[in-house]
């Protein structure tokens, strides 16, 4: 780690710091409930998601080898679009453990998708290449099933589930920062524990296996430990885009390839990328709030662009 | 460390890549795989390491059977360079020599001090923070050794090493294999080209074995007199021994096919 990218992280973290000061400004009694009430466990999810995401994101190029890997690669996302999609479309309105169904029902579709893709994967006679192409074909398979769902639904639970595929962070309070804490803890400690021999994969997979790596186990482990977190994120927050795309690739960038400091570096700058973002998404439409996940696809994609045209000029 | 194959077949596809090879490495032994391309050296080498689970016959380190050691047990016995690396060109070199100490339970800074002296010892220190893609062809096979060097097993097993190199650095990776076999590691060398292992010395006590068509043809001393001949056999041309230096010194030229 460098000191270029520990100052970058600093600065990025200070500024979303900040962004609880970011919005219209209110006074008295208002002024602390929206301070403490909503901006901060707003800012906490925020923090809690995007360091999630990137993190798994880090970690899915490197057991890939893949620099499109993202955390949804293995089909989380399309797993937990349908399980959205069927609790609205039989809109049951009861929840399960104080959780909406609709959260609870993307949980569960995340979780279907994604053990079936590691499942695959623990049984060593999949190359990684294989893998991917399970986490598409489970990824297109539950996209149909969600079209066919669709179909059947009618217009209110339609436009409910546009809303969700937007992707935003939504006004849980503290409740829902305890809820989603469990999991991204599992992945974050459990994927920063995976560091060294995940780096051992970077010599190319069957050196890292002569040199003792069970890469087999590891793979399983990376996407049952990384699936958790992202599944409880987008089962929230609906599918984020880009994050756990362009956050390590900018971390990369910055401070270059080693998993050591690539895996913390991502999962601290994610998280304020995501929280910057949430910000300018309260503030860049006068009176509403656009959803997070285009604010993090429009400011994304051109920083990704702009640092790698300014590596390859290096 | 004893290594021993005891009829090893490996079918693939309904095609026999290994045929009934048996051979043993004694400790401190050096022995070179020769034979033409897709004879079955490196499918051999895989073997050897467990990256190919033959489909009759037995791998053995010592007294265990390889196919029970897991990845861990058999790092601490056996280490590889392979003849393509497939390593980022943006790790360092240091880097690549620490991911070979993934074996050993220890700390970050024991990791990096047991890296840099294996850079040393094969004289590349130098280059320990520069990315491999920068590194040249002979710099980086250097680095490659010193991966060896730091996962710290008794045996040694090398495809191809000086492929791609030229013929200066040819002659340096192999003196440096020699002095590492020399240091009391077995080594195991795949090769067709056979003039490259007088860089090693010891002639005398260098075994080889030609491999073709997944068998084992023959084995015998490389300064054997029948040397040339069989190697003429295994790559279906006429070989001619020149003599050089000093006597005995010889190299094998092929004159032309068969």
């Amino acid at each position: 780690m460098n000191t270029r990218s520990a100052l970058f992280v600093a600065a990025s973290l200070l500024l979303a710091l900040l962004s609880l000061w970011v919005g219209p400004s209110f006074s008295g009694a208002t002024r602390d409930f929206v301070f403490y009430e909503l901006r901060l466990p707003r800012l906490l999810v925020g923090a809690l998601v995007g360091a999630t995401l990137s993190i798994s994101g880090a970690a899915f190029q490197a057991v890939f080898n893949n620099a499109l890997a993202t955390p949804s690669t293995v089909g989380t996302t399309a797993g937990a679009t349908l399980g959205a999609l069927l609790a609205l479309a039989f809109d049951v309105g009861s929840g399960v453990f104080g959780v909406s169904l609709l959260t609870a029902a993307a949980f569960g579709g995340a979780l279907v998708t994604t053990l079936t893709v590691s499942g695959l994967a623990a049984s060593g006679r999949l190359s990684k290449n294989d893998v991917l192409l399970a986490g598409i074909a489970v990824t297109l398979a539950a996209g149909a099933l969600a079209s066919g769902v669709q179909f059947a639904s009618d217009a209110r639970a339609l436009v409910a589930a546009a809303q969700w595929s937007l992707g935003q962070l939504p006004q849980v309070g503290y409740r829902g920062v305890l809820l989603i804490a469990p999991f991204a803890g599992v992945t974050v400690v459990g994927l920063l524990a995976l560091a060294r021999p995940l780096q051992s994969l970077a010599l190319g997979e069957e050196l890292a296996q002569a040199q003792g790596v069970h890469v087999a186990r590891l793979r399983f482990l990376v996407l049952l430990v990384a699936s958790l977190g992202v599944a409880a994120c987008v089962a929230w927050c609906g599918p984020i885009a880009f994050v756990g795309l362009i956050v390590p690739h900018i971390v990369r960038l910055l401070a270059g390839p080693s998993l050591r400091s690539l895996l913390p570096l991502s999962f601290l700058g994610g998280a304020a990328f995501l929280v910057i973002c949430d910000a300018l998404a309260r503030i860049a439409l006068p009176g509403r709030e656009l959803p997070v996940g285009v604010v993090t696809a429009a400011l994304g994609a051109p920083t990704l662009v702009f640092l790698v045209s300014r590596a390859r000029r290096e | 460390m004893r290594l021993r194959l005891e009829h090893v077949s490996l079918e693939r596809h309904a095609r026999a890549l290994l045929d009934d090879v048996s051979l043993t490495v004694e400790p401190g032994q050096l022995l070179a795989l020769l034979g033409p391309n897709g004879a079955g050296k490196t499918t051999l080498l895989r073997c050897m390491l467990g990256l190919a689970t033959p489909s009759a016959g037995n791998v053995l380190l010592d007294d265990d059977a390889l196919a029970k050691l897991s990845p861990r047990e058999r790092a601490a016995r056996v280490a590889w360079l392979p003849q393509h690396s497939q390593a980022a060109e943006e790790l360092s070199a240091l880097e690549l020599v620490m991911a070979a100490r993934y074996r050993f339970d220890e700390p970050f800074a024991v990791t990096q001090r047991e890296a840099q002296r294996a850079l040393a010892r094969v004289s590349v220190a130098g280059v320990a923070e520069r990315a491999l893609g920068t590194l040249s062809g002979g710099e980086r096979q250097r680095v490659s050794l010193a991966g060896l060097l730091a996962q710290a097993t008794p045996i040694l097993l090398v495809d191809e090493p000086a492929n791609h190199l030229d013929p200066a650095q040819q002659i340096d990776v192999y003196r440096l294999l020699g002095e590492l076999w020399r240091e009391g590691r077995s080594v195991v060398c795949v090769t067709h080209d056979v003039n490259l292992l007088r860089h090693l010395g010891d002639p005398e006590r260098v075994r080889v074995a030609g491999v073709a068509d997944g068998r084992l043809r023959f084995e015998c001393g490389l300064d054997a007199p029948e040397l040339g001949e069989r190697l003429g056999l295994l790559f279906g041309v006429h070989m001619r021994a020149l003599a050089i230096g000093t006597p005995g010194n010889r190299v094998l030229v092929p004159e032309g096919r068969a």
